[in-house]
């Protein structure tokens, strides 16, 4: 018998042809595959896998972070955690592809202006009782505020951000000024004495205005609003008040020194202030690492409270990240489980949380919890924070109304355009205010 | 004239060739061969663009599920077309850009072309010279040139100081920050169809430049006469893949204005980006993307039309 004869036959005894071969060959991964999903979905049922989604994309920042999870899993050893992360520019983009796909996080670190959105898509799980209670009572007044929508707390804070003046020491006592600005008519006054020109060459500005940048535009504006006495909206979002005299006085400053040729604008890339071009702007705490990086020298860095008008008081503008959980889990409770942990002192009241620990160590944040800004007084003592951190007392959260993001980038124009001097601070803030009342009744605001 | 249909004809006609049966088995391997990529086209090009225009006619962003969109009708239109002065704003902004940008680089690019064509020395070289801007990443040309063009201290500006010549605000003002975009934007491209131009250039037959200058053709003549008409095609691709790239330009203003100052500088498909993006308006910016391509088609067929070969 020959070889191939004998092959035949062996094929032919056992029944198995080439035909039949090829289907099997073709149906293994498909076996594969169902044999891995029961044996996973055998393991799901024990344990807990949480996926979290943030922007502190780093390596700096992951490492810290997935320790700390690390510490939480060895501690629970059901709850597997699976970091994800991607830069700020993408993070609402991952959100909402996440969402269409079907493919969200079990958590999400999200910046507090998207929360009207996130509400009204019922994207987020309504905190449990006991964790809206801690956050109620274990972060200041303001902070709570920037992470509740509706009369609602939907997360828990982490790294808080104000604006303060910062100023270059060195500039303001060359120029004679024993201390920084502390009122609008003040401001305007060292802005001239601290510009200084080459003839027609300018070689240093008084004063520096953030723009092509909603947030630089706008939300050092809105401090000076507030710390002129204005509202920027009515309590039940009905309306803007930002239109008003007191919005109008805030504007009139910021033209005023532009048009005293005080100031320049820019982006925090040119890097005007590092490089001692600019003597004073408004800018939040978080600069103070890209400040750090630089040539300027800490120590030549001063920081004071936002310039008020006659009658008003320094009032900061501050923003903020938080941790919710979203709507579309199954594993509800295990998320605010870890929240809770994560959040909350390690051993006793005056110990830090390990967010605490994290803002203040990996990223040179201010933490919003309140007995982790006393448990890091230290590192929050330094003298570039702690004016941001004092200021966290009487600071207002960035107004968290549908259409924020819109309302912002609308208002932002307009005052770019009153700099500009295309028209004046009254005419163009109530061309916003018409604006941003369309885009609050679209959005339900009223 | 299509050679393969006169080779054809040619055998048919010494009966080589059957016609008939034959000739319909070809068109079918032809449309089985094209299939795969067909197919491809319509999943990933037409699905896409129908969904654009279905997602036009609702509210939407993106967080609730796409089977629960309110349905709007033609109301973002309206609004865009009636109520939205920025979509105004920005769409002159990037017909602003668009023709600033054509315009220019083709014409530069043309002259250039046509002097590299010419006996000049160390031409390699400046082939390559005018053509390395184009191989350089937007994003990078845009974070340096925004430095250079800095309206108090920028390198432009100090060379302007150096000849006694006035600093200029450059992209800190409102009249000069688009013509120092175009600026900026020709220099990065008008390298790529200078090769483009100089292709077509090499490919037209000299013996009919040497006919004409035995026939008296000055050099005005030649280029309007010979050269020109030639050039058709390759200046039909050219103005119409810049008109395109123009009119859906992104990175550049992204990069080097961030749209300012006071929306200056903003296109149309910046906006349409923040509109969805910033604003979770995804209805009302694929209302802009459905005009904007409408546009686009429009023009593209004009300039066909116009430049066309006549037959």
């Amino acid at each position: 018998m020959k070889h191939g004869e004998n092959t035949r036959n062996q094929i032919a005894k056992t029944g198995i042809t080439r035909r039949s071969f090829a289907q099997g060959l073709a149906g293994a991964p498909f076996a594969l595959g169902a044999t891995a999903y029961s044996v996973s979905t055998a393991r799901a049922q024990d344990d807990v896998r949480l996926v979290v989604l943030t922007h502190w994309a780093t390596q700096e920042q992951r490492e810290p972070l997935e320790a700390i999870f690390n510490e939480y899993t060895e501690a629970n050893p059901n709850v597997e955690i699976e970091l994800q992360t991607v830069e700020f520019a993408e993070l609402l983009n991952r959100i909402t592809t996440g969402q269409l796909g079907g493919d969200s996080p079990d958590i999400y670190h999200f910046y507090n202006l998207w929360l009207p959105e996130f509400v009204a898509s019922e994207l987020l799980s309504v905190p449990p009782e006991d964790n809206a209670s801690d956050i109620t009572s274990a972060y200041a007044p303001g902070t709570v505020d920037g992470a509740s929508y509706n009369n609602q707390v939907w997360g828990y804070p982490t790294e808080v951000n104000d604006y303060q003046l910062v100023y270059n020491i060195a500039h303001l006592q060359e120029a004679g000024l024993e201390a920084p600005p502390a009122t609008f008519t003040e401001l305007r006054e060292a802005a001239q004495m601290l510009t200084k020109r080459d003839g027609d060459d300018l070689t240093q500005a008084g004063f520096l205005f953030l723009a092509s940048w909603d947030s630089g535009v706008v939300h050092p504006w809105t401090s000076l609003l507030w710390s002129n006495g204005g509202e920027y909206v009515a309590d039940d979002y009905s309306e803007v008040l930002f239109n008003q005299q007191p919005g109008i006085e805030a504007l009139q400053l910021e033209t005023d020194i532009v048009n005293d040729g005080s100031a320049i604008m820019g982006i925090p890339e040119d890097a005007d202030f590092e490089a001692g071009r600019v003597s004073m702007t408004i800018m939040a705490n978080w600069w103070g690492a890209l400040l750090r990086a630089s040539d300027i020298g800490m120590e030549n860095v001063g920081v004071a409270p936002i310039p008020h008008g006659e009658g008003g008081s320094p009032i900061a503008l501050q923003y903020e990240w938080l941790w919710g959980v979203s709507n579309a889990t199954e594993k509800v409770d295990a998320a605010w489980a870890f929240l809770n942990w994560l959040n909350s002192p390690r051993g006793g009241a005056e110990t830090s949380s390990p967010m605490g620990d994290f803002l203040t160590t990996a990223l040179n944040a201010i933490p919003g919890r309140t007995s982790d800004q006393e448990a890091h007084a230290d590192l929050l003592g330094d003298p570039f924070v702690q004016p941001f951190v004092e200021a966290l007392a009487t600071a207002r959260s960035e107004p968290i109304i549908p259409g924020a993001q819109e309302i912002k980038t609308t208002l932002q124009t307009q005052i770019e355009s009153a700099w500009f001097g295309q028209t004046s601070p009254e005419d163009v803030l109530n061309t916003a205010a018409e604006a941003a009342n369309r885009i609050l009744a679209e959005q339900g605001g009223a | 004239m299509d050679v393969t249909t006169a080779a054809e004809r040619a055998l048919v006609g010494q009966g080589r060739v059957r016609t008939g049966p034959r000739v319909n088995r070809r068109s079918l391997a032809g449309y089985a061969f094209v299939a795969p990529s067909l197919i491809l086209l319509m999943i990933f090009a037409l699905g896409p663009f129908l969904f654009t225009i279905w997602v036009s006619l609702h509210e939407w962003n993106m967080l609730t599920p796409i089977g629960e969109m309110p349905s709007v009708g033609l109301a973002n239109y309206r609004y865009l077309l009636s109520d939205d002065p920025l979509f105004r704003e920005t769409f002159v902004n990037t017909v602003y850009y668009a023709l600033g940008n054509v315009g220019i680089s083709v014409v530069l690019a043309l002259g250039v072309a046509l002097i590299l064509n010419g006996p000049i020395k160390l031409r390699a070289i400046w082939r390559a010279a005018f053509f390395m801007p184009y191989v350089t990443a937007p994003v990078a040309i845009a974070i340096v040139w925004r430095n250079m063009l800095d309206g108090n201290w920028g390198m432009v500006n100090g060379l302007l100081d150096r000849f006694g010549l006035p600093q200029q605000p450059f992209l800190d003002s409102l009249e000069q920050a688009m013509p120092s975009m175009i600026a900026v934007a020709i220099w990065h491209g008008a390298g790529y169809y200078m090769i483009i131009f100089l292709a077509g250039l090499q490919a037209v037959p000299y013996d009919l430049y040497e006919a004409a200058k035995l026939d008296g053709a000055g050099s005005w003549r030649l280029f309007w006469s010979i050269t020109l008409p030639l050039l058709r095609p390759t200046l039909l691709f050219v103005i119409v893949v810049n008109t395109l790239a123009s009119l859906q330009v992104f990175d550049l203003p992204f990069v080097l204005t961030q749209g300012g100052p006071v929306n200056e500088t903003t296109t149309l498909v910046m906006y349409m980006y923040e509109t969805a993006f910033s604003f979770l308006r995804m209805g009302r910016a694929t209302s802009m993307a459905v005009m904007l391509f409408a546009v686009i088609f429009v023009i593209t067929m004009i300039q066909l039309r116009l430049l066309r070969e006549k037959e």
